[in-house]
């Protein structure tokens, strides 16, 4: 076996190395590092690592955001993993450390040195840095600090990744329109290229996922139907990989959920567009876009396993979990599982923007309280807690007040303290406007307490307010 | 000089990579070619990664770089691998050091991918995403996603024009101070119970979907509020059938068609409904539906008798002629088989339309209409099998003979007997055994004519001895005296000739095992034709021992 052969076996058992790491992490809370049940724990672990940082010569375990990297390598897993790798970012981010490295020969000594500089730095002010010279001596292992949000925003490659999110985004909505005028004028529609859009939007959900569900949060354009399927299709892969789908099943299901409402383009634009509330027969008209998908898609692309996937889902997108939806069926079945996650982003993206049901828009806090008490009933009640995960309880584009007197957007969720996001400040505590800036509600005053809190959430949209400046 | 051999390297690199796509696509993955070209090609990156720790090709339409150097050019469209890349909008392939060799099995069967299928959605670039190999990265130019140049800055545009201005957002400011409190969301952490049923949900999602469409296509159906909606129906669970049997599932079919006749049933279904699901089942017999099924029985898959069995029952008579087409196009003898078995079910539903089989051009199918028509066993097949015994093909004449004495019914006598005259020993026998086959008085009374007959003597002898075979089916008297009459015949002219009839008239009564004729039997063993001393001494065995 040749050194890549090595590298290639190791790394795909990168989760592996997390996992042991939080088993250590755990059982060194309750043991002393030098108890057996650690020490073993630490062999199992040196056992995995040793050989990697022999062929790579050095290790560099990195929390990116919500990510964990391995030699700048982001490590993918599945979902019996994410209690593991949940607890290790809290753990990392409770004492501010962004990365340790490996070098050398990792011996057992130094991992229980490691643990016990761990376990202290818990209860210290200032855990990072107690950690960090703790560990001064302890030559094969180093630690460094983990970058704030707002340091990496301020750099040329942050705002970089910005346009490239941006640009994917709109490349997605273009494409949709542009699928979508096909569809309507009986054209050949490119389904290699549709993959390769959602190819684009599921690395950017697996690399920037907060920057793209930012861009899912900004409903003032236009041309809602084009905007709501991509925002649709994003949403769902954004859940699904939480869920730890594989990457061939995320752009299935992306591309699916890109063609949930295509049934739409057999309304009458006139019922469509309306500006008032439907009457009862226009509703039955728009009740009927489910089937209507089906055949759209169908005769699109005939019968192939994606086509299967996706005339099922618009069928299915309005039926619910308890089946109280639309349309109704005459002989019982289960619903599909994209369908309940498709459904799920529906519902949210749709209620958090305009022209649609009550054609009121919701703050997005307030969708998502609505759909708290749809859980169990339309929706499916475990992958809305995922959902919440991932969106946060205050998702992106809500309009907040803090406690501190500052009026912002949220501009970023916090998947760890989900109701702590991060906050651009658009009004400061005197009442005046300035360029912004960005606050982490995570953030902790030296006494322990937070720095900031959310008293109150206000709808953006009451007051005009362009998402799409600030959230950019 | 070290630049130029890194350089040399990587061209090396590119000829092995061309090289390997060209073997690929020859051999398969059982073939010692097959790990051959791996190592060599591996051999080749090896050689690269002596010099430095990545390879990158820049890619253009008709050529590859590295560094500045041009490494590969081609201008025409075939086997062009710098098209190949480029026209996926692939703009730069690095290789890094660690590139394994599975890596590499991996990425030449990407390069040897036939990308010009229809039914093939990826291209190279979605393959590659896919793979997500550890040591290839690429460029890819995503101008080729953008359908809209000015999109992205027209809907910025618009939204801003919808902005408010900075009153508003201090009205907010100001509001804030009124509005009511933060409703509480609850946060409620994920279980392990949650993650189980999460991983469940999506090992059960990997089943096939074809079953759940279906069950929604007839909720369609169901739903039709015009005749459109009904023919769109029964046009999916057509595509449906013909996407199941072309991936082998003849089990999805058949749950269609039961489901299809259980509706079908149903008294206060519309009868837009069932003629819409008739139409489903006349799809089955079109052309197209037969040809996928020849396609999937020449595949190789196997096939549930009992499956097969209940396909073809749902097939109507439309199905035969389509049938027919195929049985001359199939290659393997299952699949023949299973046609002919499906044509025999038919057959019994339009004899004629099974009989137009007997006119296709080509000798083979005709003989298998043949076989097939003797099998529906319908008297009113004797019609049309009695053409065919004058077929320009001796194999056809024979099977069509064979057939009408499986018929048995009088109006063959005449042809049969015809064959009597025709100048092949192997109709002439082939006649004989198909009036052995009909085993009545007027077949044996036109067997025992011609064996009477003074030119029957000077026949060869194994063309008298089928004949004599053939008369051992009837066991009685006149045969029996016939024989005797046969064996004890002396002859002074002749003579050899008549010994030969003599020991076909020995070998006869042996197969009858007719002990009454074993006192003339031993009296002809002492005879001093060789020949039947031998034939006679058989029977005597035969008859003596049963054997």
């Amino acid at each position: 076996m040749d050194g890549s052969e090595v590298k290639g076996e190791v790394f795909t058992e990168a989760k592996d190395i997390i996992n042991q790491l939080a088993v250590i992490i755990r059982t060194a809370a309750i043991h002393d590092p030098g108890n057996i049940a650690v020490t073993t724990a630490i062999d199992k672990f040196i056992a995995l690592t040793n050989p990697l940082i022999l062929s790579e010569r050095e290790l560099a375990l990195e929390l990116g955001r919500e990510f964990f990297y391995l030699n700048e390598i982001r490590i993918r897993y599945s979902l019996e993993y994410l209690p593991k790798f949940d607890f290790l970012v809290l753990e990392f981010r409770k004492r501010g450390l962004g990365s340790i490295v490996f070098r050398d020969a990792l011996k057992s000594e130094d991992m229980q040195s490691f643990l016990r500089a761990f376990t202290a730095s818990a209860s210290s002010p200032e855990p990072f840095e107690l950690l960090a010279e703790e560990l001064t001596d302890v030559g094969s292992l180093g630690v460094g600090k983990l970058r704030k949000i707002r340091d990496e925003e301020k750099t040329e490659g942050g705002s970089a990744v910005r346009r490239m999110v941006k640009k994917s985004y709109f490349n997605a909505v273009s494409y949709t329109r542009g699928v979508i005028s096909k569809i309507k004028s009986d054209e050949k529609v490119n389904i290699k290229k549709a993959k390769r859009v959602v190819e684009s939007m599921v690395d950017l959900i697996l690399e920037e996922e907060q920057l793209l569900l930012g861009m899912t949060s900004i409903k003032d354009y236009d041309e809602y139907t084009y905007h709501h399927s991509v925002n649709v299709s994003i949403l769902s892969v954004a859940l699904a990989q939480r869920l730890g789908l594989s990457k061939r099943a995320l752009i299935e299901l992306g591309l699916v959920a890109l063609f949930h409402d295509i049934g739409k383009i057999d309304i009458p634009s006139e019922v469509l567009n309306k500006s008032t509330s439907f009457t009862d027969d226009e509703w039955n008209l728009v009740k009927k876009h489910p089937k209507w998908g089906v055949r759209a898609i169908l005769k699109m692309r005939g019968i192939d396993a994606t086509a299967v996937r996706a005339a099922i889902v618009a069928f299915e997108h309005h039926m619910y979990y308890d089946f109280s939806g639309y349309p109704k069926i005459k002989e019982p079945m289960e619903l599909d599982f994209y369908s309940k996650i498709i459904s799920l982003a529906d519902q949210y993206d749709a209620m958090t923007s305009a022209r649609v049901y009550s054609r009121i828009p919701m703050p997005p806090d307030r969708a998502l309280s609505l759909m708290m008490e749809r859980a169990g009933t339309q929706l499916d009640p475990i992958l809305f807690k995922f959902f919440i995960n991932m969106i946060g309880v205050f998702p992106v584009g809500t309009l907040v007040m803090l406690d501190t007197r500052e009026l912002g957007l949220v501009y970023q969720s916090d998947t760890v303290f989900l109701d702590r996001p991060k906050v651009l400040v658009i009004i400061n505590s005197k009442g005046e406007r300035g360029e912004g800036y960005i606050v982490e509600l995570s953030e902790k005053a030296p006494d322990g307490k937070f720095l900031r809190s959310i008293v109150k959430t206000m709808d953006p949209n009451k007051y005009r307010i362009n998402l799409a400046e600030y959230l950019r | 000089m070290e630049l130029l051999d890194d350089i040399k390297a990587a061209r090396e690199v590119v000829q092995a990579l061309l090289k390997a796509k060209k073997t690929f696509r020859m051999y398969p993955e059982t073939n010692p070619m097959y790990a051959k070209t791996i190592e060599d090609t591996h051999a080749k990156f090896r050689n690269f990664f002596d010099y430095r720790d990545e390879l990158t090709f820049k890619i253009k339409q008709n050529e590859l770089f590295c560094d500045s150097e041009q490494i590969y050019y081609n201008p025409e469209k075939e086997d062009n691998i710098a098209l190949f890349f480029f026209k996926d909008a692939l703009r730069e392939i690095t290789f890094k050091k660690g590139f394994s060799v599975k890596e590499l099995e991996d990425f030449l069967k990407i390069l040897t991918v036939d990308y010009d299928r229809e039914v093939l959605d990826d291209d190279v670039v979605t393959l590659l995403w896919e793979r997500d190999f550890q040591n290839v990265k690429y460029v890819v130019d995503e101008a080729f996603l953008t359908e809209d140049e000015d999109y992205e800055s027209e809907a910025v545009r618009e939204v801003k024009d919808k902005a408010s201005d900075g009153d508003e957002l201090t009205k907010a400011y100001e509001d804030s101070f009124t509005e009511e409190g933060v409703k509480d969301i609850s946060i409620v952490p994920l279980t392990d119970k949650d993650l189980h049923a999460v991983v469940k949900e999506i090992e059960k999602d990997a089943q096939d979907k074809t079953g759940k469409l279906v069950a929604i296509i007839f909720e369609m159906l169901y739903q039709a509020e015009n005749k459109s909606e009904y023919e769109d129906a029964a046009h999916f669970l057509n595509s449906i059938i013909e996407f199941s049997i072309r991936h082998g599932d003849l089990d999805t079919a058949l749950k269609i068609l039961r489901k299809a006749r259980e509706v079908s049933g149903i008294p206060l279904i519309a009868d837009e409904a069932k003629k819409s699901l008739n139409m489903v089942f006349s799809f089955l017999g079109y052309d197209a539906a037969i040809k996928l099924i020849g396609e999937l029985l020449d595949s190789g898959v196997e096939i549930n008798e009992k499956v097969w069995d209940e396909y073809v029952a749902f097939l109507d008579k439309n199905a035969i002629e389509p049938f027919i087409t195929i049985l001359g196009e199939l290659k393997s003898i299952p699949a023949r088989k299973n046609v002919i078995n499906a044509l025999i079910s038919l057959g019994r539903k339009d004899i004629q339309a099974l009989a137009k089989g007997l006119y296709d051009s080509r000798w083979y199918v005709v003989r298998n209409i043949i076989y097939i028509l003797g099998k529906v066993g319908d008297k009113a097949a004797a019609d049309y099998l009695l053409k065919t015994v004058n077929h320009s093909d001796i194999r056809v004449r024979k099977e069509g003979i064979k057939a009408l004495g499986e018929l048995g019914v009088p109006g063959v006598f005449p042809a049969l007997r015809e064959c009597f005259n025709d100048p092949e020993v192997q109709i002439r026998t082939a006649a004989a055994r198909a009036l052995g086959n009909i085993r009545s008085t007027t077949a044996k009374s036109i067997i025992l004519q011609r064996m009477t007959d003074a030119a029957f003597v000077k026949t060869e002898f194994s063309e008298k001895k089928e004949f004599y075979e053939v008369l051992s089916k009837w066991k009685d008297n006149d045969v029996v005296e016939f024989l005797m009459k046969t064996l004890r015949k002396k002859a002074f002219f002749k003579r050899a000739l008549n010994d030969e009839n003599r020991a076909c008239a020995a070998y006869c009564l042996g197969l009858m095992g007719n002990k009454d004729a074993l006192p003339l039997l031993h009296k002809a063993k002492e005879s001093k034709n060789k020949l039947l001393r031998e034939y006679v001494y058989s029977a005597i065995k035969r008859i003596d021992y049963g054997r």
